[in-house]
């Protein structure tokens, strides 16, 4: 999905790194209590009105549905591939990429007593299609699922596509408690995982406590975690200094070295899944022109607007393919890395003028509401007034009108836009999303037309031999980068500010996955 | 309410685009145009909603919280704004109310040259930074009281969220809920604060030189007796216009406050419903805040009856 962070920097004059002070405010101690070695979680946005995985998206449910839930499988600790979770093993694939078997572990089962059964995992997989949920686009590349017996669950895909084991990490939910339930199994869900649902609040909590009789290996160490929000960063920084949360998600670039210097207070971080670029109009106007997308490369300087609004809360990132991916497929990032070129500005004029682009050219570079997106749409504004026009237009909007703009294709609305997207490791979420021709006015605004390109694109994702898928990419990604479609931008942490006395706290790649008991880590709060 | 309809309509951005994200399908965009409505004119939509209203039905909310009754929404949300606006005006009243009749006994003394500086510093400063400075020095540095958050008086002990939880006695709710109110009460107080102090010292100025007060000073009463008993009453009549039309400025001031001290209450509501384009979250709040204006005024004009002996209601006169 594409990254929606909206900041409203209301209030850095907070990030002023005020000395941490340990001393509780009454009724919002942090640690240990009579309640028992609980978590309070404070996340970045609110929640959806069901936490359902087959109706709800978003990052915030999403966060509690995973411990509710568990999928077939699920990530490893460095979301580099997927390993066994309710399955017992790994999944088997047909030769032509099309058919997929999965086996269910003999002691499964629901916080309801019930076993999971293949029949969950087909009724799970089937449901976002049936219901036309909007979660429906993750799983419709399923043309049938057939439940061979109790454990066994065959998936039969329309084409062989590559990446479906990601796929594989859908959540299951019990069939016999959601079918023809399904508006009250929202607000009071039943699921495998190690935590069951208590309550929630709108707009305040969410609470969650351990399932005593979990079927896993994992117990939680935690008796239980309440999730709030606070959508203003320096309220939350406030939070993890005072004690009132015991973990805060995303440390703002801003406010990270407060939050390293705090004495109490760690960060954790890894790099998301994600990938934030400068994006070009191919399809009108003068950076319809691939010389013209490089002298708008030369009238700035990424590295620099990265190093100063960015870092150290995320990296410059060179190509469409975050870390993550790039080490898993071993992709040449360090040949990448070098098409970038320095800022020039006499050289930026240079070819403008070649091109033709007058300097009464007025230029409209939209971003959307983030203050990270729009230092970049600013600097790039900044150099082209310093090329020598005189009329660029840039405008932060607000996600509802930048979501209506920015994949026109107009030269009336935009010739530059910034945004992000974030999608499973693999490849084909960072290529298909941004440059296949067939998803121009959806999330490819660029309406860059290379039809080799696409065609790489397109056969990549039913390759099944990854080799080849990888060769294809960075074929396509190549070109992509030597054409100036995108300029790659940054990628960002998952970073979470984490109390002293919460041990064994990880990050992960995957943003919707909070780690609190799995094969690698075990939360406490001590 | 038919210009809000109008004018959120027209704004620039699609809910089903903010809520389907970038990869929705043309049937998938159909089908929930389709759910909500949006798929008809504008002029029926609004037909349509106006029905629904009439009926009390506020409809569902599209994306603040997708599937949501609106009413449910503004159930949840409404006694926390008005917990919000209610504990304001009472300490605005309290502190201005003396602070103005202070201010009109010691005219043009150093006492009213105070008391008239700190009216002006609070109708000029922004109650948003009243409330990130109330939050470093209390919150932040002070640890003296919450930096966000609300705790309504009347939960239960031992419910709600760990803050509550943990609690035994209504006592420790109550301890809790004034805690957590004293500092944003005091943010978007203080403009109302300031401002009806500033009324009230002109009225009772204007009150303590009129004939009768002049004829009972003549008489010997004490000053104090003056005020208290014959000047007040009378002047407070423009002060309660003032809080009457403050109202509708304090819930406008509640949603920057709610911001401030992350409170969802009716403020971030409203807002979350903007940016979203949820059409039914905005009209339905829009046409709460103005039935709870609606309340004030009434409220106001019955007052004047009782501040008031002169003015009644019903009565030919």
């Amino acid at each position: 999905m594409a990254q929606r962070i909206s900041e409203l920097s209301r209030r850095r004059l907070l990030a002023s790194g005020a000395a941490a002070s340990a001393v509780a405010i009454a009724g919002c101690t942090g640690g240990s209590s009579d309640d028992g070695n609980e978590l309070l979680f404070t996340q970045e946005k609110g929640w959806a009105y069901a936490f359902d995985p087959i109706v709800a998206n978003g990052v915030p449910t999403a966060q509690v549905n995973e411990q509710i839930y568990e999928g077939l499988y699920t990530y490893n600790e460095d979301a580099t591939d997927i390993v066994p979770e309710l399955a017992d093993g790994e999944p088997e694939v047909s030769d032509d990429g099309v058919t997929w078997t999965a086996e269910i572990k003999d002691e499964a089962t629901f916080q309801n007593g019930d076993d999971v059964t293949a029949e969950d995992v087909k009724y799970s997989f089937e449901a976002p299609v049936d219901e036309e949920t909007e979660n429906a686009a993750e799983v419709n590349m399923i043309e049938s699922i057939e439940a061979i017996d109790d454990k066994t669950v065959e998936f039969n895909l329309e084409y062989p596509y590559a990446a479906f084991d990601t796929t594989l990490t859908w959540s299951i939910v019990p069939k016999s408690e959601r079918d023809g339930n399904e508006e009250e199994f929202g607000h009071d869900p039943v699921g495998s995982g190690p935590l069951q649902w208590v309550e929630w609040e709108d707009g305040q909590y969410v609470m969650l406590e351990r399932w005593d009789d979990y079927w896993g290996e994992e117990q939680p160490n935690i008796s239980g975690i309440e999730f709030d929000f606070v959508e203003e960063q320096s309220t939350r920084v406030t939070g993890i200094e005072t004690g009132e949360s015991d973990v805060i998600e995303t440390v703002p670039p801003q406010l990270w070295e407060d939050v390293e210097g705090m004495d109490d207070v760690t960060i954790e971080s890894s790099l998301g899944i994600g990938y934030f670029y400068l994006a070009f109009n191919c399809n009108e106007g003068p950076t319809a022109d691939p010389q013209v997308r490089e002298a708008v490369d030369y009238a700035f300087s990424m590295d620099d607007a990265i190093g100063s609004f960015v870092e150290p809360a995320g990296v410059r990132q060179y190509s469409p393919f975050p870390q993550s991916i790039v080490d898993a497929w071993d992709f040449p990032a360090d040949e990448w890395a070098e098409i970038p070129h320095d800022r020039d500005i006499d050289q930026a004029r240079e070819l403008f003028e070649d091109a033709g682009v007058g300097m009464d050219y007025e230029w409209n570079i939209i971003v959307p509401p983030d203050d990270m997106r729009e230092a970049i749409g600013e600097s790039v504004s900044n150099g082209l007034q310093e090329v020598g026009f005189e009329n660029v237009t840039f405008e932060r909007l607000e996600w509802g009108t930048f979501l209506d703009l920015y994949a026109t294709g107009s030269e009336d609305d935009y010739n530059m836009y910034t945004l992000g997207w974030s999608g499973s490791p693999d490849p084909e979420a960072f290529t298909y999303y941004l440059f296949a021709q067939e998803l121009e006015e959806s999330t490819n605004g660029t309406y860059y037309r290379n039809d080799e390109v696409d065609q790489l694109i397109m056969d990549a994702r039913e390759e099944p031999d990854q080799e080849t898928r990888r060769e294809m990419y960075i074929e396509a990604t190549n070109t992509i980068l030597e054409d100036r479609v995108h300029l790659p931008a940054y990628n960002m942490y998952n970073s979470y500010g984490v109390a002293d006395y919460v041990s064994d706290f990880q990050s992960h790649p995957d943003s919707a996955t909070i780690p609190l008991s799995t094969h690698f880590n075990n939360v406490d709060v001590e | 309410m038919t210009i809000v309809f109008f004018l959120v309509n027209s704004i620039p951005g699609d809910p089903v685009s903010i809520m389907l994200g970038p990869t929705p399908s043309a049937e998938q965009i159909a089908e929930v145009q389709a759910k909500y409505g949006l798929d008809k004119p504008i002029y029926e939509r609004y037909l349509n909603y106006l029905a629904s209203v009439a009926q009390g039905d506020l409809g569902e909310s599209i994306n603040v919280n997708s599937g949501m009754p609106v009413s449910e929404l503004i159930m949840n949300r409404l006694p926390i704004t008005l917990l919000l606006t209610v504990s304001a005006f009472a300490f605005a009243i309290a502190t201005a109310v003396p602070l103005g009749v202070i201010s009109a006994k010691r005219r043009n003394e150093p006492t009213d040259h105070v008391a008239r500086i700190v009216s002006l510093i609070g109708v000029s400063t922004p109650s948003f930074w009243i409330g990130l400075m109330l939050i470093i020095v209390f919150a932040t540095h002070l640890d003296l009281f919450p930096s966000r958050g609300l705790v309504l008086p009347w939960t239960e002990p031992g419910t709600g969220s760990r803050v509550t939880r943990r609690t035994e006695t209504r006592l420790e709710i109550l301890v809790l809920s004034v805690k957590h109110l004293i500092l944003p009460m005091i943010t978007l107080g203080t403009l109302q604060m300031a401002q009806i102090a500033r009324i009230e010292r002109s009225t009772m100025v204007d009150t303590l030189q009129d004939e009768y007060i002049k004829l009972a000073r003549a008489y010997g009463v004490p000053e104090n007796t003056i005020v208290r008993k014959h000047a007040f009453r009378p002047a407070q009549l423009p002060v309660i216009t003032i809080i009457g039309l403050g109202l509708s400025t304090a819930l406008g001031g509640a949603v920057l406050t709610e911001f401030v001290f992350e409170i969802n209450g009716m403020g971030r509501l409203i807002i979350q419903g903007i940016y979203q384009r949820d059409y039914p979250v905005v009209m339905g709040t829009t046409i709460v805040f103005g039935i709870t204006y609606l309340v004030g005024v009434i409220i106001t004009d019955i007052s004047y009856a009782y501040i008031d002996p002169r003015v009644k209601y019903g009565e030919e006169q």
